[in-house]
């Protein structure tokens, strides 16, 4: 199915006459967008189909089934049979970030190095540094419209902000808002052996993290008496602590990567001495503690990183369905065969085959886990390609009880939720952003393709080429 | 066989996954009991109701639903303790600063090492997992109970003294001065960097200190007439070094030759530090008096040295001489192979220097618990104290001897006869079923666990 482009162009046409026309009379000068006749995929799973979609200045203005579509407004003709989705949106990517410098000169005394050697940079704003990456283009065809993003780096790499994709080379003004989290992971500090620092352990983190927010606390006291005392001695200039102050205040959340269990627990160590607000970023053994992340309101922003099942176990998955197959024409003896090769494994080897096939269960259910458990859960990339994506979604759908739907509502409204900005973006409806998709059938389904991006109003046709 | 291996996977994932802090009772009946703080009792009972020993002697009846068991012709023993290990370490060394007292190996717990199990098996009931030797004032350790298949936090030994490495010598002047070109690079600098920081924490307290008293005066002040003081952050390194000076923190250091050994009782003096323990030691014997002078303890190898220069003045009278100069001696394996055999290690002080049997099993038992803070709660079989417990098949001093049964808190967690195919936990779905979870001690003794995480670097 092909957008009616002479349609659009004739409405264009005619919008652009009426606009000079009656510019004096109008009291919106931007016209509309529409796109008409499409089923629409709601926040909480439902569908609407025939439905009109308008938004102008970026916010959308109608959904519904009998809605007029402005006369000045730009239209998309879904032909009854396209689909729209929320844009997807990607909790947290470090598209466009400067790599982690390599070939780091040696330290005089790496004991006492400058912060960014030590690994703490949450002065940073992705802002600042959006070099062009070939990532963006590629999320967008695959239908994300809004990506947190935030610096490749270690213990503290900066902050987290989210931009519009609606351009393949973003710049500061395709921001969707300030800041709104920092970034932390128990990554210790760059380098190699020679050229390494303090701290280049996860204890030696988590001490090295204390420290700072310990002087974070009083750089601020000081700058606080300061402001009344100006008689006192000046606190000192430091953008690496000062970034560190909403913190310590509990202003903002520490989005922090982590994904063994007992890693976790040392989040929480972190947590329960600061009091800051977590949300736990790719989280791969998140499930196992889903208890204590109920109970401490953590969120998560799941990875799809799963792994495929041990090849022993598809073998035997495979030897045991072409077995059923043969069953009924073929004598007991070959089941027998089957059963003494089992046989030939250690009784070790057996128990560790248990173990194993059940840590693989317990991994690709993590997600499914951590939604039964209602922590709200939400979708990182993490460093996936949107192909590798696909592939992991078609897994997890395959072996755990998540469906496709369920999948989109993590990366559209869940995401948007744990972002603290579903009050602009992640669902269909009026006085929402205009982040939308277009596509020729179900999302993520094989042949499904992506027609039209509309991130924040702005829209992106891939059908074009 | 499907059954045995459900039933096998039943008892992995239910004995030993949901074990988390449980206690247990059992009452062992008519064992040879080494009692450690009181002598031998033959053919004894001991009862240990909800994790803790409560009664020691003959004809103990079970409350009901205890399980009882044999000890016939066995011995019962207290759990081994090694007061040196890094057997289930994350990292061991946090080598770029000469002093890292703010890192604690509390932060560093494995809690999924197989060799947990493998240590349980020996008879160990507890360790104290310290940090490496790289540096001068290293992190602090972490006294664990072995109880394997509980989550990290669960395996601290609650209530355990803290604990901090020291480090003197070879190992802190080679990562520090000859690795990165800065001090220590001699024996005389390592002194040095204990005393300029044990110097600037106490100057930090008074700096900490007076800005805590200004600031309250400031804040109480109404009138708004005071100036506020600048602030001094709280420092998590010089907290530590303080906290050791005042006694709250047991140094545990890692030293050869007696000059050094000499040099830090001298420093230790000076700032007022007690009860600390001098690790390794392998020249301890030539100032056995001075160190019981100044109630100094020592924890050293049996008969293990010759692995760097420092080491080559040995001997395997060490554990001797010190034990009949009056120091409170243990011997410690340092190793995640040695330790499943730590009677062994203290069999050789009876072999070598016909140090008596009694003597020998306090060097894996009450002693080390002395040297960790311990002591009132493990150590020995005594009324009250922690039902952390090993039956052996005979003597534990002989060589022949094997553990049968290791209790923890009353819970058993190992039991030779019942000992699954496959004690791996935490299995990764990528690993091959040859490597997963298996470390060292297969290929034989670790060169200097001490230094581990650290030799790359300074090969450099």
């Amino acid at each position: 199915m092909k957008i009616n482009k002479t349609f659009v162009s004739i409405v264009s046409l005619f919008t652009m006459l009426m606009v000079l026309i009656h510019t004096p009379l109008l009291a919106q000068d931007v016209p509309a967008h529409a796109i008409t006749n499409v089923i629409v995929h709601m926040a909480d799973g439902s569908v609407v189909e025939n439905s009109n979609i308008v938004w102008r200045n970026g916010i959308i203005e109608q959904v519904g089934v009998n809605e007029s579509i402005p006369f000045d407004a730009f239209v998309i003709d879904g032909g009854d049979s396209l689909h729209v989705y929320p844009g997807l949106i990607d909790g947290l990517a470090t598209w466009g970030s400067p790599d982690i410098p390599r070939d780091l000169p040696r330290l005089e005394n790496p004991g006492k190095p400058t912060y960014d050697r030590a690994g703490a940079q949450p002065n940073r704003i992705p802002a600042h540094y959006l070099n062009e990456d070939k990532s963006i283009e590629a999320a967008m065809k695959a239908g994300f419209t809004l990506v947190s993003l935030g610096l490749d780096g270690q213990m503290l790499p900066g902050h987290i902000q989210p931009f519009n994709l609606s351009a393949a080379k973003l710049t500061q003004a395709h921001a969707f808002s300030d800041p709104l989290a920092l970034q932390g992971s128990f990554d210790t500090a760059p380098g190699s052996w020679g050229s390494g620092a303090y701290p280049s352990t996860q204890m030696g983190v988590m001490a090295y993290f204390r420290q700072l927010m310990y002087d974070a606390s009083a750089l601020q006291e000081h700058m606080m008496y300061f402001e009344n005392h100006s008689d006192m001695s000046q606190p000192e200039q430091n953008d690496v602590l000062e970034a560190l102050f909403p913190l310590v205040n509990r202003e903002y959340p520490l989005f922090f990567e982590v994904d063994s269990k007992e890693e976790i627990e040392r989040m929480f160590r972190l947590q329960d001495e600061f009091g800051f607000e977590v949300v736990l970023v790719s989280a791969k053994e998140a499930s196992a503690l889903s208890e204590e992340l109920k109970a401490r309101n953590i969120a998560v922003l799941a990875s799809l990183d799963v792994r495929e099942m041990p090849d022993w176990l598809e073998k035997e998955i495979k030897e045991t369905e072409a077995k059923d197959q043969e069953k009924s024409i073929s004598s007991d003896d070959q089941a027998d065969n089957q059963d003494v090769k089992k046989m030939e494994l250690t009784e070790e080897e057996l128990v560790f085959r248990l173990k194993q096939k059940q840590a693989w269960q317990e991994e690709i259910n993590n997600l499914a886990t951590l939604v039964k458990s209602g922590i709200p859960t939400g979708f990182t990339s993490d460093g996936l390609s949107p192909n590798e994506i696909q592939k992991k979604i078609n897994l997890v759908t395959e072996y755990t009880s998540l469906s496709k739907s369920d999948l989109i509502e993590l990366m559209t409204i869940q995401n948007a939720n744990i972002l603290g900005i579903s009050n602009r973006v992640g669902a269909i409806k009026e006085g929402n952003s205009a982040h939308l998709i277009l596509t020729d059938g179900p999302l993520f389904e094989k042949g499904t393709k992506i027609h039209v991006q509309v991130s924040q109003g702005v829209i992106n046709d891939f059908m074009e080429d | 066989m499907k059954n045995i291996v459900n039933m096998l996977l039943f008892l992995v994932v239910f004995s030993v996954g949901s074990l988390a802090q449980e206690k247990g009772s059992v009452l062992i009946q008519n064992a040879t009991l080494m009692t450690i703080t009181d002598g031998i009792i033959e053919n004894g009972d001991v009862l240990i109701v909800d994790g803790v020993i409560t009664g020691i002697g003959t004809d103990l009846s079970a409350p009901i639903g205890v399980e009882v068991v044999n000890g016939t012709g066995k011995y019962v023993m207290p759990g081994i303790i090694d007061a040196h290990s890094h057997l289930n370490t994350v990292s061991t060394n946090e080598a770029r600063n000469p002093v890292t007292a703010e890192v604690t190996m509390e932060e560093s717990i494995n809690p999924n090492s197989v060799s947990i199990y493998r240590a349980v098996a020996g008879g160990v009931t507890s360790i104290h997992l310290m940090h490496g030797s790289a540096n001068v004032i290293g992190g602090q350790g972490e006294t664990l109970k072995l109880r394997y298949g509980v989550s990290q936090d669960e395996m601290r030994f609650a209530d355990a003294k803290r604990t901090i490495k020291f480090a003197l010598g070879e190992n802190p002047t080679r990562v520090h001065g000859q690795g990165n070109g800065i001090q220590p690079r001699t024996r005389m600098g390592v002194e040095q960097i204990i005393r300029s920081h044990f110097d600037e924490a106490l100057d930090y307290r008074v700096r900490r200190e007076a800005y805590l008293v200004a600031k309250e005066a400031y804040e109480g002040d109404r009138r708004g007439r005071r100036v506020p003081p600048v602030p001094v952050a709280k420092n998590l390194r010089y907290d530590v070094l303080n906290d050791i000076i005042d006694g709250e923190i047991l140094v545990h250091c890692h030293s050869y030759r007696a000059d050094e050994i000499l040099m830090l009782m001298r420093v230790f003096n000076e700032y007022g530090i007690k009860n600390y323990t001098f690790q390794h030691a392998n020249e301890a014997f030539k100032v056995a008096p001075e160190i019981a002078k100044n109630s100094a303890y020592t924890s050293v190898f049996a008969d293990w040295w010759a692995y760097k220069f420092e080491v080559y003045y040995s001997t395997a009278y060490n554990a001797t001489i010190l034990n009949k100069n009056g120091v409170t001696n243990s011997i410690n394996s340092d190793s995640n192979e040695l330790i499943r055999h730590l009677n062994h290690e203290a069999a050789k002080t009876v072999r070598y220097g016909e140090t008596s049997e009694a003597d020998a099993l306090k060097m894996i038992t009450i002693n080390p618990a002395i040297q960790l803070g311990i002591d009132k709660m493990v150590g020995s079989l005594e009324v009250g104290k922690h039902g952390d417990i090993a039956i052996w098949s005979g003597h534990p001093l002989s060589i022949y001897s094997k553990v049968q049964q290791t209790y923890i808190d009353g819970k058993k967690y190992f039991d030779m006869l019942t000992d699954p195919a496959d004690m791996r936990i935490d299995v990764d779905s990528d690993d091959s079923y040859r490597e997963a979870g298996f470390n060292t001690f297969i290929q034989g003794r670790e060169e200097d666990a001490c230094m581990s995480d650290v030799f790359q670097f300074i090969k450099q």
